[in-house]
């Protein structure tokens, strides 16, 4: 009779400890086989931000997006992750999308002007108007990758 | 005539220099590095930010910081997820930002390579609470490049960043915040 309690206890702690390994070690979202939470454009997620940065937050953040907007250039300043600029609002507003340095290849064969379609997880608004110096303002997209 | 012809040409080279050397102006990037690291017995934590979106101005030494709570990355998503949701309700309070000057701004010579100390000092916002902060760094030019770097401590507590009793050994009390940014002359 003890045996099988025993045993029985085993197998739930062991259970538990399952469990709680998976968690503590899931890995992050993989962008690329996941599907988009919404697909917009550049234009509108960024007037979605600059309308209500805090409903935006709620709506897009921590999302898969898919977005399409024109891409004003690429900036591979940083070497940990290149990150390439669309327009956001045509003046002083843009869409920054951040790239693992393994997509740096398709990156440089991007065409400036053009449209880009790409997925990546929105993280919010960058900028502010408090700081003279960083008044401009960028929805920042992160592990994104391209759509082809 | 000769003097007329002296002085246009003093004023052209002047002009040049100023376009050439950068040595005043606004000095920008969107692609600084924010790392912070945490260090216990039981776990070391560590995150990195690559868009951190930074200016400051080469005359009056006005610096500036604008950082993502959610664009810092972690080894492990458990952890980020906690960092976000638990400790830094990021959907709440968004970003973290810096406003402040750079003291010894005469001394950084902008428009030539160089390694210059530095002392910053200013105003620090996480999740809205604002403290006094002072660091100092170190600003290297090189070829119109300036990199500033920068690390200092800030306790969690002071920005009502609180530590839930059953991880707290797993959390310093002191957070290394590590800044490295390369900042380019803003046309």
């Amino acid at each position: 009779m003890k045996k099988p309690i025993f045993l029985l206890i085993l197998l739930i702690a062991l259970g538990a400890f399952l469990y709680a390994y998976r968690a503590y070690n899931k890995p992050h979202t993989d962008v690329a086989s996941t599907e988009a939470a919404e697909t917009i454009s550049a234009s509108a997620i960024f007037q979605a931000f600059e309308l209500d940065d805090s409903a935006a937050m709620v709506k897009y953040s921590d999302k898969v997006i898919a977005i399409h907007g024109l891409l004003l250039n690429r900036d591979l300043s940083n070497e940990k992750e290149p990150q390439i600029v669309l327009e956001g609002n045509g003046y002083d507003g843009f869409i920054r999308c951040g790239f693992k340095p393994k997509y740096l290849d398709k990156l440089l064969s991007l065409q400036d002007s053009t449209t880009v379609h790409l997925k990546g997880i929105c993280m919010g608004m960058n900028g502010s108007e408090e700081l003279d110096l960083l008044a401009d303002k960028d929805v920042v997209l992160s592990n994104c990758t391209l759509i082809d | 005539m000769k003097k007329i012809t002296i002085l246009t040409l003093a004023t052209i080279c002047f002009g040049m220099m100023a376009f050439t050397s950068h040595s005043g102006g606004i000095f920008k990037t969107n692609t600084g590095n924010i790392n912070f690291f945490s260090h216990t017995p039981v776990e070391d934590i560590t995150a990195d930010n690559h868009k951190v979106k930074t200016a400051f101005d080469a005359t009056s030494g006005k610096m500036q910081f604008s950082a993502l709570i959610k664009d810092f990355e972690f080894p492990k998503a458990l952890m980020q997820e906690h960092f976000n949701e638990n400790y830094m309700e990021s959907t709440t309070f968004p970003k973290s930002t810096f406003s402040g000057v750079i003291e010894n701004i005469a001394a950084i010579k902008t428009g030539e390579n160089g390694i210059y100390k530095s002392k910053v000092s200013g105003k620090l916002t996480i999740k809205d609470v604002t403290k006094d902060i002072s660091t100092e760094g170190t600003f290297t030019v090189k070829d119109g490049v300036v990199n500033a770097k920068t690390t200092f401590v800030i306790d969690p507590t002071d920005y009502n960043i609180e530590i839930p009793k059953s991880v707290a050994g797993k959390i310093s009390k002191e957070i290394k915040i590590t800044v490295d940014a390369d900042y380019k002359h803003a046309h």
